[in-house]
Formats: structure tokens, C-alpha cells, sequence
């Protein structure tokens, strides 16, 4: 199932909503559903943040099968490759620590697979979450 | 839907989602918390990244008159975000009984 959201944080509400109604028609398990939702705001939030300019919609697809399917396609935006490894250091002390650049890094731990695609200014991340366990 | 107040007993009860949509409201509220402080995520079902920041400037305020956070009725799905985050070395949390 697809929808377009609108480029704002605003969109974030009906984001949860639209892929919440998806996995709970198939009666996936907060285990799946939890690093779905958590993927798709951190990799939403990042078309938002890079490409302030930008005034189009980004298109989000939501398929369940063996596993859950997940399509942000940002048409208009730079280049960003989220399958990037970050250096994010989860052991550095309090005082080192600086706010942000964990999202990334979260959906490279919490999805099955992460695939990125840029071409003429559409960028396609594409996820999967197996549906059959019930861990993060 | 978040929501944020101070619960009867000095706590700051969290609820809902905090999503980045959500992190002004939060950060408008703990940004009045001085001294140590408990936040009670008992009905807390979700957090990102954007949330996490939020704590961790924060934990890092506080720091600097030695107090901090103690997050407590965490649940599992946020007990690995905080785990894969590196935050259970930093905070003071504890997991939903």
C-alpha cells in the first residue's frame, strides 16, 4: 500500500498511523511493528532535515509478506546513503557524548535488510523487517 | 499523541509516542527539571532518535551540578533503543517490571 506525505514533521502522526493499519491488519507483533515504525520516522526525518529546499511529497509503501517491505522514494533530494556505517561511539562517556547522529545507526541495527539507490535526484531507501520473530 | 507532567509522587510521567514531531514539548518541559529526577516511562511506548537527544541534553545539564535522570518502567522495545544507543551506560534505567 502506498501513500505520499507531505515533506514536514507534522507528517509523522499519519506516517504511524498509515503503517500501524497495515501491520495490525496482519497482526504483526509489536517486536516487528516497534523497529518498522522507528526505521521509517528516523529515515523519513532525514529526507525532511537534508532537503529543507524541497517541496515534494515523499512516497512511502508498506508491503507485509514473508516480511514487512518498507519504500521511502524522496524525489528532489540529495544524495544520502543511509547503508553507510556511521562512527557512532556507544561507549564514550557522558561528557564526549554530543545529541544526534544515532538515527542512522539505529535502523542499521534494528532492520533485517537496508538497500539505498540514487539516481537523478531520487533517492529510494528500501527496508525489510521479518515478520515471524517477536524481538527487536 | 505525547504527553509529559509531573506525576503525584515528584516524578515527570511520560506517555504515548515521543517522535521528532513531539521533541519541543518535551524539551520545553525537562529543560525546567533541576536537581536528580525520575522519569517514569510506564506508559511510554515509543521513542527515536530525536527523543533520545532530547535526554541526552539533559542527562548532560544535570551533569554539570551532579545530578541526572533515573528512567524507570522502561519497556523492551525502548530498553533496545537504549541498549543499541549506548544509554544504559550513561543513564540511570530500569526496565519495566
Amino acid at each position: 500500500m502506498r501513500r505520499d506525505f507531505k515533506r514536514h514533521l507534522d507528517s509523522l502522526g499519519g506516517l504511524y498511523e498509515f503503517s500501524e493499519a497495515v501491520m495490525a491488519e496482519r497482526k504483526l507483533p509489536d517486536g516487528v511493528r516497534f523497529p518498522v515504525h522507528l526505521a521509517m520516522e528516523e529515515l523519513f526525518v532525514n529526507m525532511v532535515h537534508y532537503n529543507p529546499t524541497v517541496t515534494t511529497d515523499i512516497e512511502v509503501t508498506v508491503t507485509v509478506g514473508d516480511a514487512v517491505t518498507v519504500s521511502l522514494v524522496d524525489n528532489g533530494g540529495v544524495e544520502f546513503d543511509v547503508t553507510t556505517k556511521r562512527e557512532v561511539d556507544i561507549d564514550a562517556p557522558l561528557e564526549e557524548r554530543k545529541p544526534g547522529g544515532l538515527g542512522v545507526h539505529l535502523v542499521q541495527n534494528l532492520v533485517d535488510t537496508l538497500e539505498y539507490e540514487y539516481q537523478d535526484g531520487r533517492g529510494e531507501v528500501i527496508f525489510t523487517k521479518g515478520s515471524g520473530t517477536d524481538n527487536v | 499523541m505525547f504527553e509529559i507532567e509531573m506525576g503525584s509522587g515528584g516524578e515527570v510521567i511520560c506517555r504515548g509516542r515521543l517522535d521528532a514531531a513531539q521533541c519541543a514539548r518535551a524539551e520545553s518541559f525537562l529543560d525546567g527539571l533541576d536537581g536528580a529526577s525520575t522519569l517514569d516511562f510506564n506508559e511510554l511506548d515509543y521513542i527515536s532518535s530525536a527523543g533520545l537527544g532530547i535526554l541526552l541534553k539533559t542527562q548532560k545539564r544535570l551533569a554539570g551540578s551532579g545530578a541526572g535522570l533515573k528512567i524507570i518502567n522502561v519497556n523492551n522495545h525502548i530498553h533496545d533503543v537504549f541498549r543499541y544507543s549506548g544509554f544504559h551506560t550513561i543513564f540511570d534505567i530500569h526496565a519495566k517490571e
